[in-house]
């Protein structure tokens, strides 16, 4: 059994936080955006679906500097919900939700664009007819037959979150107890001589953790695709 | 009653239509891409007219005019599709309550057991669709349009993906939402056949537009309407009564009106009314009661009217139904049939098509 240090759970703690509140801050938008990619079409939906995916293909270091220029205390946007909202972003665990929430966001959209349009169209049509409201239909039918799909979007960017680096440290740095998940302290305990045991112990949570998620997920698909 | 009044255009198609359907259950007929299935959509509200009022009842569902365009979820208007559409992740049970629940008491006009014993699901309820065959899923699929309550059900080709024994098993429950239920039903098919055990009231639409309208059997004939009914080989439909079933014979025997007709072997009791098929081109006309001939079935009628389309005529004779048979040109000129003249008309027993009970 390894002994986490406090400084090292509180690490842990704060990576799971982290994780759940990105999962959470993304489901709701990669379901609309889902649902808009998959079902409509309009001018200009190319450049939606570039501008969605684009998180995967930038290198994490810039996706950060760009939440940096859009949510600094100096920028009007962070300045707006400073003023107004009281949201503090930048350099503050939950500037570490918004950045593994961007950079994960396009393997979320994926899988459940993927689900909806796996769904036969005209089983939500049929569910109109028979008197369900248009958000009803969709949620009784489309997302319901969609979850498994749902399901390993919110695995792939949960475990997208717990490996997030370079966009994190670029925009909310790497400041104890407030935004250093996981990555970001074994590479801060790497660089010190004394820090070899920490970084083992944490690698094994890291290991074990992304673990137990595939395999969660996996039973709970099975379990799903089998009702 | 339904009015309808509605334009739509699309990239190559232009549907215009203006009809009144008055009686309880009335078909629309018509060749593939002849706008059925659009009419449907447009009646159910899931598309949108480009122009036009709808009225149910009189219910306005759309009216372009005044700016009403009621939600499929408000129209009350069921829809039973070709593929039965039933949700794979749903028990038949639950399918059937899908639309049932959204309804408040005094909505609901028929219960849950009443019609799972009339579409006789109850051994199917707690299954998922995936294990049911076709016909049973296509019951499950008009159980659970009737459970919604709706005041107008439409069927676009419900049987369409059934074969001929599945049909005519089907075509029972499809009477008895017509008789005891007494929801009105707007049923498209393009199968003579299929419409005549249901209905007489026909619309008859080709490319988007209503090209007659009213009893089948007086539209028939016309000659724009008559090549699309002959297109699928017209059908005759009579109810008749089986009085002996001779299993050894390899035939079994039938009353129509007064008159007994030789059918092939059914397994039918006797006593039971059932419907049988008659092709209109399987019967030929004769002046005397023929001697010497294998045909059996011989019914006597009166000429009700020639008519003529594609170098084919349509003899109709009064048989105690109305029958159409088909002869050539050449036929009606050297046997110089006449509006009035009796006539006889053979039909060889083996050429009939055994149909569903008659309820």
């Amino acid at each position: 059994m390894i002994k986490l240090t406090n400084d090292e759970l509180q690490v842990l703690l704060l990576s799971l936080k982290v994780g759940l509140f990105c999962v959470a801050v993304s489901l709701p938008p990669a379901t609309i955006m889902g649902w808009v990619l998959a079902r409509t079409s309009f001018r200009g939906k190319l450049l939606l679906d570039g501008l969605c995916h684009l998180p995967l293909v930038l290198p994490p270091v810039v996706t950060g500097y760009l939440l940096l220029l859009v949510f600094s205390r100096r920028s009007v946007l962070g300045a707006f919900l400073r003023d107004n909202l009281g949201l503090q972003i930048a350099f503050d665990w939950k500037g570490a939700v918004l950045a593994s929430a961007v950079v994960g966001f396009p393997l979320m959209l994926r899988s459940i664009r993927l689900a909806i349009e796996s769904v036969d169209p005209r089983l939500e049509r049929a569910a109109r007819t028979l008197g369900a409201g248009p958000i009803r239909a969709f949620f009784t039918i489309t997302f319901r037959l969609a979850l498994p799909g749902v399901l390993v979007g919110t695995l792939l960017s949960f475990a997208r979150s717990l490996g997030e680096f370079g966009a994190t440290i670029t925009f909310v740095s790497n400041i104890a107890g407030e935004t250093r998940t996981l990555p970001l302290a074994i590479y801060t305990f790497l660089n010190r001589p004394d820090g070899e045991d920490a970084v083992f112990r944490l690698v094994i949570v890291s290991v074990l953790i992304s673990f137990a998620a595939l395999v969660s997920g996996e039973v709970l698909t099975r379990r799903m695709r089998r009702n | 009653m339904l009015t309808l009044k509605v334009r739509r255009s699309f990239q190559d198609f232009k549907l215009d239509i203006d009809v009144a359907c008055r009686y309880p259950v009335t078909a629309v007929f018509g060749a593939s891409g002849s706008g059925k299935t659009t009419l449907l959509n447009l009646i159910s509200g899931l598309m949108r007219p480009d122009e036009g009022e709808i009225a149910l009842d009189g219910q306005v569902l759309f009216s372009s005019l005044n700016g009403v365009d009621l939600p499929p979820e408000r129209r009350r208007v069921g829809f039973v599709f070709q593929d039965d559409l039933l949700f794979p992740h749903l028990t038949v049970m639950q399918n059937l309550r899908y639309g049932y629940d959204f309804l408040s008491g005094d909505e609901k006009r028929f219960t849950i057991d009443q019609i799972v014993d009339l579409m006789a699901l109850s051994g199917l309820v707690d299954r998922h669709p995936e294990g049911l065959s076709g016909g049973e899923r296509q019951r499950v699929a008009l159980g659970r349009a009737i459970l919604a309550s709706p005041n107008l059900l439409l069927m676009d080709e419900p049987l369409s993906a059934l074969d001929q024994v599945l049909k005519d098993r089907i075509i029972p429950y499809l009477r008895h939402i017509r008789t005891e239920l007494n929801i009105p039903m707007l049923y498209v098919s393009h199968s003579v056949a299929e419409i005549l055990e249901l209905t007489g009231q026909v619309i008859v639409l080709k490319e988007g537009r209503v090209l007659a309208h009213g009893d089948f059997f007086e539209i028939a004939h016309k000659p724009d309407v008559l090549p699309l009914v002959e297109a699928h080989g017209f059908e005759n439909v009579l109810p008749v009564e089986v009085i002996a079933n001779q299993s050894d014979a390899g035939s079994c025997r039938v009353l129509f009106k007064d008159q007994e007709l030789l059918v092939p072997p059914c397994s039918r009791p006797v006593g039971q009314r059932i419907f049988i098929g008659i092709r209109a081109n399987d019967i030929i006309l004769c002046r005397t009661r023929p001697d010497g001939l294998s045909i059996r079935n011989v019914l006597q009628g009166r000429i009700l009217g020639v008519t003529r389309a594609d170098g084919k005529q349509l003899v109709y004779v009064d048989v105690g139904k109305r029958l159409a048979v088909e002869v050539t040109v050449e036929a009606v000129k050297e046997l110089d049939l006449k509006t009035g003249e009796q006539i006889l008309c053979l039909v060889k027993a083996q050429s009939i098509r055994i149909g569903p009970d008659v309820e």
